[in-house]
């Protein structure tokens, strides 16, 4: 399936030899209106790997992640600048169709919020706006999502049943069982766990472990311990003063990527002394 | 910014600052037992000998604190090659007390025997040498000063070499039936825990080079055999002779 309209004609960044790398941010800058929120990001998202990224209140990440499969192209005055390539197509190219880079960029967000339809609806929806009417074909989609989402034990006898009617862990399942129904590459989870109890977070990490081998994830996290237990890599942002006197005035801050690698070593050992001061908590 | 978690870090502060006592305590021990072994002091050695329960508790207690601030503080980055490396060194400064305490009991074992002045001169020395290498660990500790940690390997080999001079003299001491077998075995021994203590040193200032830089120098050794495991994946090795598998 192709992200694009028509065939796209730029072609890859990356060398043809890396057949792993999924995504790459170049020099990737964000502003919202006049405001700067994130600048100078550089990393790469490989396939079957979770990256995490973490930092601070308001060091972009967030905002970074929205990016990825052109969420902040609904909020009004965002703007991207940088290079932002899937499969070395420039994501925000002039041939590309939002919608079609949805579906292959899937997103989970931090409340759960399952559509006040049925369970079997809520994974459903997206097939089903996908064009796909047969209900054999349909019913299979279902089970075999909420089966990805490791909820379809506990859900199978009551499909048509409101998605509201589950727990808050079982929700959130419910929309990584609907992210995953349109078979997208890249799921991207905006602080899946922050409104989860530490079972229901659990469950959640197990899953993306298991997600690993058929998807990308890239999520942001809070949770420095949770970055460290599901993720391959972490980014690490912070926020520095912005460089114009104008948004120094109004107290303005502006995310950056202060350091991209291994998990493993950002936790024993990361290059960047502010990763170390704040993954040991010395500022916040 | 404001420093978060600073409860945490006051108890890695007192990790720090109990290692740096257990390792001062043995510091000072060193040149009590030389003097105990030189004068045949057994009252000394009593006093050492009975001593080392204190670090054996010590030492548990510090263990005991590392493993609690791993479970319940989750230490990353620096914070956790704090914690990672005192569990280790905990272990080289209580071994060091026990060969303290092994020079006391060979004091005891050729009580009565006099040694030759060349024999007294080099226990010194290599009571002073184990002392200065305990004394570069404390300090490059202290100061998390990765060059001087470095530095402890080569002051190591003059203890080693002052070990095999030992050895040398106690040959011709026996010889000459200034000592006898037994006095000169033990001595042997005795030469053998000053050596063993100048290692143990080594080993902390290792562990004070991977607290400050993330590195061993194991790596080297492991980098080799690496190296070497994977050179033997690409060409079969010669059949061993007389080997029929």
């Amino acid at each position: 399936m192709s992200i694009a309209t028509s065939t796209p004609t730029i072609t890859a960044t990356e060398p043809a030899s890396d057949t792993h790398v999924v995504m790459v941010a170049s020099n990737l800058e964000v502003h919202y209106g006049d405001q700067c929120a994130v600048r100078n990001v550089n990393l790469t998202i490989r396939e079957h790997e979770i990256t995490a990224f973490i930092g601070p209140s308001g060091c972009g990440k967030s905002t970074v992640l929205r990016c990825f499969n052109r969420m902040n192209d609904l909020i009004s005055g965002a703007r991207v600048s940088g290079l932002l390539t899937y499969h070395g197509i420039d994501l925000y190219g002039p041939e590309v169709n939002a919608a079609q880079v949805r579906r292959r960029i899937g997103m989970v967000f931090q409340k759960p919020n399952p559509f006040p339809k049925s369970i079997y609806d809520n994974v459903a929806f997206g097939p089903r706006l996908a064009g796909i009417k047969k209900r054999a074909e349909l019913d299979a989609i279902v089970e075999s999502s909420l089966r990805g989402a490791a909820l379809w034990d506990e859900v199978k006898s009551r499909l048509q049943t409101s998605g509201l009617g589950l727990s808050g862990g079982q929700q959130q399942r419910l929309c990584i069982a609907r992210a995953i129904a349109v078979e997208p590459e890249v799921v991207l989870m905006d602080e899946p766990c922050s409104a989860l109890d530490p079972i229901a977070t659990a469950r959640i990490e197990d899953l993306m472990h298991e997600m690993k081998s058929r998807y990308t994830i890239v999520i942001v996290t809070h949770n420095m311990q949770q970055a460290a237990r599901v993720s391959d890599r972490t980014a690490f942002f912070t926020s520095e003063s912005a460089a114009s006197s104008e948004q120094v005035k109004n107290d303005r801050r502006t995310g950056v990527l202060v350091e991209f690698g291994r998990t493993q070593r950002m936790f024993s050992n990361p290059s960047d002394e502010r990763t170390e001061q704040y993954i040991t908590g010395r500022f916040g | 910014m404001d420093e978060l978690r600073k409860s945490f870090h006051h108890d890695i502060e007192d990790v720090r600052t109990e290692l740096v006592h257990m390792a001062a305590f043995v510091t000072e021990a060193i040149p009590r037992a030389t003097a105990v072994l030189l004068n045949g002091d057994l009252e000394g050695a009593d006093q050492i000998i009975n001593g080392d329960d204190e670090i054996d508790a010590r030492a548990l207690e510090l263990e005991d604190q590392c493993i609690q601030i791993l479970a319940l503080q989750a230490p990353v980055a620096g914070d956790l090659r704090q914690i990672v490396a005192a569990l280790k060194m905990v272990a080289e400064v209580e071994r060091s007390a026990d060969l303290v305490c092994n020079i006391c009991k060979a004091a005891r074992l050729i009580y009565g025997h006099s040694l030759d002045p060349t024999l007294r001169g080099i226990i010194t020395r290599m009571g002073e040498q184990a002392q200065q290498l305990y004394i570069a660990a404390i300090e490059s500790f202290v100061e998390n000063d990765a060059a001087k940690a470095a530095a402890i390997d080569d002051m190591d080999n003059y203890l080693d070499a002052l070990q095999k001079q030992f050895v040398q003299a106690i040959f011709e001491s026996h010889a000459a039936g200034r000592i006898d077998l037994q006095v000169a075995v033990q001595l042997a021994v005795v030469a053998r825990f000053y050596e063993r203590i100048g290692d143990h040193a080594v080993n902390i200032g290792e562990r004070v080079r991977f607290v400050v830089t993330g590195w061993l120098p194991e790596h080297r050794g492991a980098a080799r055999f690496r190296s070497r495991a994977d050179d033997s994946t690409e060409m079969p090795r010669p059949p061993i002779p007389g080997n029929s598998d």
